[in-house]
């Protein structure tokens, strides 16, 4: 089947684009924190997340890899036949349409709440879709480059909002340790699953890479550059917002308002600000993109761009009719959205795998699919 | 034998800086490959050096034949431009054509024939013969006049001189202050030449088109070969001749029909006076574009930090140039996003700023009928009429549109409450910024992208900003020169081009040529090049001092 979009990406940029899908609800919502019953807890919920996603990572790199040239889209139907395997397409794509509706509303309420209240949150949206839209248009490869530089952006930005408001961090909120429990930690840690089950993503992303073996590698990095950062931002939040952290809606923005250095050097939320639009906006594009790919792949289409506009066109309302307000947002996401996305994500990747398991049984020495 | 000698003799005694053209020596051109004798037959030589220089249109080769019977031929080669023509024909031709020993000399004569020439018939002081290849091909390349003379294996090289220095100006809007001052003219030939004096190597290819049915102008593609992407040369070649238009009066006209992206504000060819920055971008592996009639030399593919270089970057010691850079590029944000950044600031996030600095620009604010983004627009508007109309007056009015311009813009609008002063500051600064970017059609694109981005900070705040620059990013990562992507070594990050993005290292660590155009001859030097101190006197002296002493 032809390869839809021409361009190559290097494994460089394949590990920015997966940490942008992992960072993008960090720096908007941290429902790591906001979901913890006790916050203190909530770097090691971040931890155990981050090594449970990593096998997670490499399970689907490695079955890409199988299938070097072809999407996700492409081989769930080699794998599993015309029938199952267009289902498990369309399971896909539903899972990146409910992500990309999730990150839109996020970012306009973030916008609404925090700084502009008296805009309609629609205004935000629409711009957001736009900037996003034009990204997509442009193709993989110019959104992966603007993600390599953005990487770069949001993670000084990030590393200077947790590390600067140093002297209102006080490490013993962190305090006592597992104070209720390891169960209490079961739900920030499903609800960070719940992101790193993005890293399906991959599956849209290897057939494009220049050199597809540096796949798994790559997807390891951008785990662990994600996991460290928000493992930072818990320690950081939690130390300095105290054992209440978990109430706040935007704790890394209500982070970035606590910096002070010699009365001069404060108010750096612009910088959170924008380091929010440039993260969540390569993150929609990214999605945006592999949504159309998908649906072009889907049905046979010959061209994706034409449907990016109309995608984004039905995304805004669909943001704004699916949550009544920011804490709904908050609470589907690290409740409901988190755990179907685990649920998904695991049950496509088993499937995929038992089917290959199968496909190898009864066609014996057909192992290689190129 | 005895020529060999008193080469071998000679080029001992020459300094070895000045040996550089000299093809078996070190830091001679690996590329040149040409080896042995040049040939007893003259049509094997003629296409040796057409070869060698491409065909290049400024290479003059002129066939004599003269004697009894089928006569004996002989070249006389030469670059046009490099050499002066009045006095190749005066001085070389003229004393072959007519000296009546010739008239029945036939090819068995050669022997004679070259005495001839050696013992005096050409009036030329510097005359030697040289029977290597690259010998010959590198001293045509410097400029000097070579004779072949068919059925001998030598030939000989004299040195006519007669390269009359024109009167080259500076370029009045590309200064430096430190580097060359002289930029290109009019006229393609001598545009070609000062190219041809900078790199003395037969491997600068010149080819020649002629565009426009009416005007037939010349418009030449030069490159060094070896280091240009043959791909790249081809798809300059084909842009150029697609052009069917009936006149092409200067290279503005010529990159409208090539650019990659018509629509876009940024230019995606870059534009400059200057040979030394033309020079520069061959040896990364560029390509120029040269059209008779204008100064300006168009280079591709670019990128968009070779807009924010400057060539005494290059001249200037690292660490100067380096800070340089860093002002550079800082002011091209701020021409960019400063007055939008105060706008959307003073407009909507009154609390970003320190409580001190806001009631200051509230209390100025007070008398202003204006919001600050209307504000932001008419001074920037009054300021770009101001600017235009400095470069049309003749220079005499210079200082009175400095005096209308301070007076009425800045001190007047503050007082008849039209604009707060700190606007006037930040369009002042923001004028000022636009100006440090060294190429002019870079700098006019910021000057207009700086207006949708006060309207869009005007109207949403810092969001507004965001989004402005982040269209710009996707805009700017989306673009192409000729193939290469537009922002190449930011987006996507080539980490060996960073030397020489932001800071420029050293010349010693500069040592590979971009990732995107110089791939096919990488290495532009040698390794460990680093200046260190001479080693102690007490352990071994410098092998360089022991030689002099024993001469």
């Amino acid at each position: 089947m032809s390869v839809l979009e021409g361009g190559k990406i290097s494994g460089r940029q394949f590990m920015a684009v997966l940490t942008m899908v992992r960072l993008v609800p960090v720096t908007l919502v941290f429902s790591m924190v906001t979901s913890a019953s006790n916050p203190q807890d909530a770097w090691i919920a971040s931890i155990i997340s981050g090594v449970v996603a990593i096998p997670f990572a490499m399970l689907i790199a490695r079955l890409s890899l199988k299938f070097p040239e072809k999407t996700i889209i492409e081989y769930s139907q080699i794998i599993l036949g015309p029938v199952l395997g267009k289902l498990v397409g369309l399971v896909f794509l539903w899972f990146s349409i409910q992500t990309s509706v999730n990150i839109i509303r996020a970012l306009g309420e973030a916008y609404a709440i925090a700084i502009m209240p008296e805009t309609p949150i629609q205004t935000f949206m629409i711009m957001l879709a736009i900037m996003s839209c034009y990204a997509a248009r442009s193709g993989l490869e110019v959104l992966s480059r603007l993600g390599e530089d953005t990487l770069f952006i949001v993670g000084f930005i990030f590393l200077v909002a947790c590390v600067l408001p140093y002297n209102a961090m006080r490490l013993e909120n962190l305090l006592p340790v597992l104070a209720k429990g390891m169960s209490s930690l079961i739900p920030p840690v499903v609800a960070s699953l719940g992101y790193y089950s993005q890293f399906i993503m991959i599956g849209m992303l290897v057939p494009y890479l220049a050199k597809p073996e540096e796949a798994t590698k790559y997807a390891i990095y951008a785990v662990l550059i994600s996991g460290f950062l928000t493992t930072a931002g818990c320690v950081s939040v939690v130390a300095a917002l105290g054992t209440t952290a978990n109430s706040w809606t935007l704790p890394l923005f209500s982070l970035a308002r606590l910096i002070s250095l010699g009365e001069f050097f404060e108010r750096i939320e612009a910088g959170i600000m924008a380091a929010w639009t440039l993260s969540t906006g390569i993150k929609l594009a990214l999605f945006l993109w592999a949504i159309s790919v998908g649906i072009a792949q889907l049905f046979n289409l010959k061209r994706y761009e034409p449907l990016v506009f109309p995608l984004a066109a039905v995304f805004i309302p669909l943001a704004l009719v699916a949550f009544e307000s920011m804490v709904d947002l908050e609470d589907y996401l690290s409740k409901a959205d988190a755990v179907a996305a685990v649920i998904i994500a695991v049950a496509v990747i088993a499937l995929l795998y038992v089917g290959l398991g199968v496909r190898s049984f009864l066609f014996p020495g057909k192992e290689k699919y190129r | 034998m005895v020529f060999r000698a008193l080469s071998r003799l000679v080029l001992r005694m020459v300094p070895r800086r000045q040996r550089s053209a000299i093809p078996s020596q070190r830091g001679s051109d690996p590329q040149i490959s040409l080896t042995g004798k040049l040939s007893k037959n003259l049509r094997e030589n003629e296409s040796l050096i057409r070869d060698t220089f491409g065909n290049s249109s400024d290479l003059v080769i002129r066939k004599l034949r003269f004697g009894s019977g089928p006569g004996i031929a002989m070249l006389v080669v030469h670059i046009d431009g490099l050499v002066d023509s009045a006095l190749i024909s005066d001085a070389v031709i003229r004393p072959i054509a007519v000296t009546p020993e010739f008239f029945e000399m036939d090819k068995q004569s050669s022997a004679r024939v070259r005495d001839r020439i050696r013992d005096g018939l050409i009036s030329v002081s510097d005359i030697s013969e040289v029977s290597d290849k690259s010998d010959f091909l590198t001293a045509i390349a410097e400029g000097k006049c070579g004779i072949i003379i068919d059925g001998s294996p030598d030939a000989f090289v004299c040195d006519i001189g007669g390269f009359e220095m024109r009167n080259l100006e500076e370029p009045m809007n590309e200064v430096v202050i430190r580097g060359p001052r002289e930029g290109f003219c009019e006229v393609l030939r001598v545009n070609t030449s000062l190219l041809r004096r900078r790199i003395r190597s037969p491997r600068l290819w010149i080819e020649e088109f002629t565009v426009g049915r009416i005007s037939r102008t010349q418009v030449e593609i030069v490159y060094l070969k070896g280091i240009a992407d043959e791909k790249l040369v081809r798809e300059a070649r084909e842009r150029i001749r697609r052009i069917d238009i009936d006149s092409i009066q200067e290279s503005g006209q010529l990159e409208e029909y090539i650019e990659d992206a018509p629509y876009s504000p940024f230019p995606t060819i870059l534009r400059t006076e200057r040979p030394d920055r033309v020079v520069g971008g061959l040896l990364e592996g560029r390509i120029a574009i040269l059209t008779d009639g204008t100064p300006f030399a168009l280079i591709v593919p670019v990128t968009i930090t070779m807009f924010l270089t400057s060539p005494d970057d290059y001249f200037e010691r690292s660490f100067i140039a380096s800070a340089e850079r860093l002002i550079r590029h800082t002011s091209f944000f701020v021409g960019l996003f400063l007055p939008s950044l105060y706008v959307a600031v003073t407009t909507f996030h009154y609390e970003m700023l320190p409580t001190t600095l806001v009631i200051a620009i509230a209390a100025q604010h007070e008398g202003i009928p204006f919001p600050a983004v209307f504000e932001a627009f008419l001074m920037e508007v009054s300021f770009e009429i101001l600017r235009e109309a400095a470069v049309r007056l003749p220079n005499v009015f210079g200082p009175a549109i400095s005096v209308v311009g301070v007076l009425i813009l800045g001190e007047a609008a503050v007082r008849a409450g039209l604009a707060s002063s700190v606007m006037i500051i930040i369009v002042a600064l923001t004028a000022i910024a636009s100006f440090v970017t060294p190429i002019f059609s870079l700098s006019v694109a910021v000057r207009l992208l700086r207006f949708p981005m006060i309207f869009l900070a005007g109207s949403l705040g810092l969001f507004g900003v965001v989004f402005g620059f982040s269209i710009m990013a996707i805009h700017l990562a989306s673009l192409r020169s000729f193939g290469i992507p537009y922002l190449a070594p930011i987006a996507p990050i080539v980490s060996s081009d960073q030397k020489d993005v932001f800071v420029r290292l050293p010349w010693w660590k500069l040592d590979t040529r971009p990732e995107f155009t110089g791939k096919r001859d990488v290495r532009r030097q040698a390794r460990g090049l680093k200046p260190h101190p001479p080693e102690p006197r007490r352990k071994q002296a410098p092998s360089s001092q022991r030689k002099k002493r024993s001469r």
